[in-house]
């Protein structure tokens, strides 16, 4: 009885652990529940990722992200609805308190169904913009898939997305080998210009957003065009909470995955690396991915001789103290030493109101589920109440900010180098030895000497008298 | 059927290899505002204007050429230049305005252009865009190089990259200078002579007449309180020695108060002596 208790406790615990770090409560909100269909493996990939899914359309009454002030749903996937509107459940003003109490958010638009307006005003809260005319279309006559738009070229054919800049880690693109994202009939967003957007996939620099509607003919009024168009973006929100914005849902369907593509001159035939581009998309919006902790934060005295009790209150300016901090990322379902990306580094800043030093960390030890930072500096010649801070901000992974306070004290008047050692002062020294020595002579004198002999005699007697 | 469709493909891509876009009687001309001389210059697809054109602060610049579908003018869909940064890589497309008969024109001069590329140092890149819907295919060419020519009465137009999370630079604090001493010789040099000080004092006292003859009489009169009064005021410099090198005040208090009393007590006596010679007339 025993053994199989323990054996479910440990099923159980295997259970918990594969999961995304914010829960595993997944509302999905599509037109039609049937329409599930369409999108069997990519559902069947997160139901085995130990996500519980409930489908629901926004109709429905039952409807609620909020019981009682509590969030019901640790993360919502939009598909593409038929309606104008979402209903009173899903206001943009609700969605956006999902977001401050840390849900995460998936949005998968399609060029096909016009975006809701709840969605339109949530992304412009984001400032994410979608074209005005919500009925636009990313093409182009470029790279797209000959096999399947040949005369429409709106199934856009993307290499995995590389990072934009140096040091932002690559979440995306990792073993894509030659395969390409296909990207059917999306909508492309300009993002604003805040250090919370980044984009994941750009649009190539051939490609523009049209309204076919308006704009068969010839294109007029550009919304957007090139890498300025963003068909995957995202946000992350101070508090870490996640959304995630898809141009296309077409491209998470069944037919999508690992089907095969032709690009205008390239190979023949390529698969898609969409299967793979979905999980991690909807991986990293769900907080599987790019989540880091702090374990522990670590300081001491680093002088010989000196104690070297951990986390002190106070330090004495010009004293060598060593700093570790203590990292871990989570992979998919478990914690890893997290591996800080080529060209970035881990910072630690000691500072009074502004830095004082702002120093690179090294590695110093790799262990199982975690990876230690840390170096060794010199406190500045400065007393005050400083910070040991850590502020490590970057895209795709979630925030850091550390911060361990204490003080530093100034020298005490014995911890000064003694007077002998320091050259200049060895005349005053010489000075003190000369005035002691002729004070202990003249005392001896004034005791114990007898008046000079001869004309010395007259003196003393006029002053006797 | 596999082989059907690849056969299908195969036709397709020899039909793609015959049909494709491009453009003719293509000419970019600058004119300033006032508008008499307008510099005008022709390129081609195959021959790219080598010469970088150059716009001024109030000048325009006018692209006009015919997009052509396999010889024939057509209407494209997608008809841009599009100028490129080339430091950044940042692009700005401007769609060119296109009749039926393909002919198509756009005017761009340097407030359209983004602040950015107004700060390049290096030329820009401009290319024409054509494509369209269709078998045909698309054409991306480079045509021709602009260099802007900026305003110096006009102020430099201000850019400030928005904030974006990285690694930000090092900062290591700047320790003020340790204290400094004059060099060793000149310190031991002034120390000798201050320490000199005291053998020419006791030699001019010596020359002066200075004597200890009366020191047996004085121990012989009153030899413990004599011995000990000395003896503290040598032990009260010995203290400020300790309170130097080891002590701290709670060590020096008590004893220099002991030693203080010494000295209170055994001077009465031994003082008294003295004044005892002094007023038998011999001192």
């Amino acid at each position: 009885m025993r053994t199989l208790l323990s054996f479910l406790l440990l099923a159980l615990a295997s259970v918990v652990a594969a999961i995304s770090t914010s829960g595993n409560r997944l509302l999905v909100v599509l037109d039609d529940v049937a329409d599930k269909a369409t999108y069997s493996k990519f559902f069947a990939d997160l139901a085995e990722r130990e996500f519980k899914i409930t489908y629901a359309t926004p109709k429905s009454d039952s409807l609620n992200l909020f019981n009682l002030g509590e969030r019901t749903y640790d993360h919502v996937l939009f598909l593409p609805v038929h309606t104008k509107g979402l209903g009173p459940n899903l206001t943009p003003k609700t969605l956006l308190d999902f977001v401050n109490a840390q849900g995460n958010i998936l949005l998968a638009l399609s060029a096909n169904t016009t975006t809701p307006t709840s969605l339109v005003s949530l992304l412009s809260e984001l400032d994410i913009t979608l074209p005005a005319d919500r009925n636009s279309l990313v093409v182009d006559h470029f790279n797209y898939d000959i096999t399947s738009a040949a005369e429409k070229h709106d199934v856009l054919l993307l290499p995995a997305p590389k990072p934009v800049r140096a040091g932002i880690k690559d979440f995306f693109s990792e073993d894509a080998g030659s395969k390409l994202i296909a990207f059917p009939r999306g909508v492309g967003a300009v993002l604003g210009n805040g250090e919370l957007l980044n984009p994941i996939l750009r649009a190539p620099r051939t490609a523009y957003s049209y309204n076919p509607k308006e704009q068969a003919e010839v294109v007029d009024d550009l919304f957007a065009a090139g890498q300025q168009l963003s068909l995957v973006s995202t946000v992350q929100a101070r508090n870490n909470a996640r959304v995630t914005v898809v141009g296309s849902a077409e491209m998470f369907q069944d037919k999508w995955f690992d089907a095969s593509v032709t690009k205008l001159d390239g190979k023949p035939v390529v698969q898609t690396f969409n299967r793979e581009f979905a999980k991690r998309v909807s991986g990293w919006t769900f907080q599987e991915i790019g989540v880091l902790k702090v374990n522990w934060v670590e300081h001491h005295l680093e002088e010989e001789g000196a104690p070297n009790d951990s986390n002190p209150e106070m330090y004495r300016v010009k004293n060598n103290v060593s700093y570790t901090i203590s990292l871990a990322e989570y992979a998919w379902d478990h914690w890893i030493g997290f591996n800080v990306p080529e060209s970035d580094e881990v910072q630690l800043e000691f500072s009074m109101l502004s830095p004082f030093h702002r120093l690179n960390l090294k590695e110093e030890s790799h262990r199982l589920a975690a990876m230690h930072y840390g170096t060794v500096f010199t406190i500045p010649d400065q007393h005050g109440i400083f910070n040991f801070k850590v502020n490590y901000k970057r895209p795709f992974l979630t925030n850091i900010e550390v911060k361990n306070t204490v003080s530093v004290r100034h020298m005490a008047h014995d911890e000064w180098p003694r007077s002998y050692v320091i050259s200049g002062a060895w005349p005053w020294i010489a000075g003190i030895g000369a005035t002691v020595s002729g004070f202990l002579g003249f005392v001896a004198l004034w005791m114990y000497s007898a008046p000079a002999v001869a004309k010395g005699k007259k003196v003393t007697v006029k002053k006797t008298q | 059927m596999r082989f059907t469709r690849a056969l299908l493909l195969l036709a397709a891509g020899a039909v793609q290899a015959a049909s494709s876009w491009s453009f003719d009687d293509a000419s970019v001309s600058v004119a300033a505002k006032k508008g008499s001389d307008a510099v005008k210059e022709k390129f081609s697809q195959k021959a790219p204007l080598t010469k970088p054109v150059g716009l001024g602060s109030t000048d325009t610049v006018k692209i006009i050429l015919t997009a052509k579908e396999d010889g024939k003018a057509k209407r494209p869909h997608q008809a841009f230049v599009t100028i490129k940064e080339q430091e950044t890589g940042l692009e700005a497309p401007f769609p060119l305005t296109v009749k039926d008969t393909g002919k198509a024109v756009v005017s761009i001069s340097q407030k359209d252009l983004p602040v950015q590329f107004l700060l390049s140092p290096k030329p820009l890149k401009a290319s024409v865009v054509i494509g369209s819907f269709g078998e045909a295919r698309a054409v991306n060419t480079p045509v021709f190089d602009i260099e802007l020519e900026t305003d110096p009465n006009a102020p430099v137009p201000k850019y400030e990259a928005p904030l974006r999370y990285g690694k930000k630079p090092e900062i290591h604090h700047i320790f003020r200078a340790d204290p400094q001493s004059p060099p060793k010789v000149i310190s031991l040099f002034f120390a000798l002579v201050v320490a000199a000080t005291v053998p020419a004092l006791f030699i001019s006292w010596l020359l002066l007449g200075a004597n200890l003859n009366h020191l047996t009489k004085a121990l012989g009169t009153a030899p413990l309180s004599h011995v000990t009064f000395f003896g503290s005021i040598v032990a009260m410099e010995g203290v400020f020695f300790m309170y130097y090198t080891s002590w701290n005040l709670f060590h020096v208090l008590p004893v220099a108060g002991v030693v203080g009393i010494v000295t209170v007590l055994s001077g009465t006596k031994a003082l008294g002596e003295v004044q005892s010679r002094r007023l038998a007339n011999e001192r």
